[in-house]
């Protein structure tokens, strides 16, 4: 839960709180397919014959969502960008057990 | 001794079919009896979850006094911020077999699917008191422009869904005020 990431400040408002926007640099996106092995899978197929949290597919979607925000901010730093604002995510599942994470936000220059 | 080797070779390659086979044989007397467990447990855990969440949910804002989360831009109010960052949490919630079978029922009928919606409300209320506990832990003062997503994690392209869940994502921007 890190405020900066990789020196790139990230939001989703809009504009940065307290700071002013010079430049926008354009759309940046970062995405990632991932799936747990086969083991996390029936356990979380077991569990979900009796209902509850899914504990597996949480943390797979978690780690999925930094590595999509990591490849973004890299995105960013790639056309010299100091912070990427106004972040969306998407979030889409392709087969059972694994699912593509897409986060994506507009690179800006601030000061 | 030509023979045991051609045994040999044939147990390799039968292995594993031979663990599949078994796999669907302990899956096969486990999966009734889960389902049986889960019809016996699945809505008082469920209400438990409920609880444990709103507990959670009054200490936070007993110590805060207030909801830390808003969907509006607040910053704009003041002016005083020194920080900002991206806070998220997500988590992917289920019903039970036996819930799906009265949600079933439910259809037949027409009207609101409590069970669903009772699962779906409790599942985003338990990843908003994360949020907040995220951005508690990171120190943060306010999370504002909050967005909440729901995605279906049952895959359109299988026949027959294996998972049926739902996850809740929620995120914002956690400021700091000076």
């Amino acid at each position: 839960m890190e405020q900066v990431v990789n020196g790139i400040l990230v939001v989703n408002t809009e504009t940065i709180p307290g700071k002013m926007i010079t430049e926008t640099l354009g759309v940046v996106s970062g995405s990632t397919v991932r799936a747990k092995h086969v083991g996390k899978d029936i356990f979380a197929g077991l569990k979900n014959i009796v209902g509850g949290e899914l504990a597996q597919y949480t943390e797979l979607l978690h780690e999925s969502r930094q590595e999509a925000v990591g490849r973004m901010v890299a995105d960013a730093m790639s056309i010299g960008a100091t912070a990427v604002v106004n972040v969306r995510f998407a979030t889409s599942a392709i087969t059972a057990g694994a699912a593509e994470l897409f986060a994506y936000g507009t690179a800006v220059k601030y000061e | 001794m030509a023979e045991f080797a051609i045994l040999g070779i044939l147990g390799i390659f039968a292995l594993p079919f031979l663990l599949l086979t078994l796999f669907w044989a302990i899956y096969g007397i486990a999966m009734p009896l889960m389902f049986i467990w889960g019809m016996l447990t699945s809505g008082r855990n469920l209400d438990k979850m409920i609880e444990e969440t709103n507990a959670r949910e009054r200490s936070t804002r007993a110590a805060l006094g207030r909801d830390p989360l808003s969907t509006v831009d607040r910053w704009m109010v003041r002016s005083d911020v020194t920080s900002s960052g991206l806070i998220y949490a997500s988590g992917v919630f289920g019903p039970s077999y036996w819930q799906l079978m009265i949600a079933w029922v439910n259809n037949l009928t027409g009207g609101s699917v409590t069970v669903f919606q009772k699962v779906i409300s409790a599942g985003r209320a338990e990843v908003m008191q994360r949020l907040r506990e995220n951005a508690m832990e990171a120190g943060w003062d306010d999370v504002v422009n909050v967005r909440i997503d729901t995605a279906d994690m049952t895959p359109q392209s299988s026949q027959k869904g294996k998972i049926r869940g739902v996850e809740v994502f929620a995120y914002g921007t956690g400021i700091k005020y000076n």
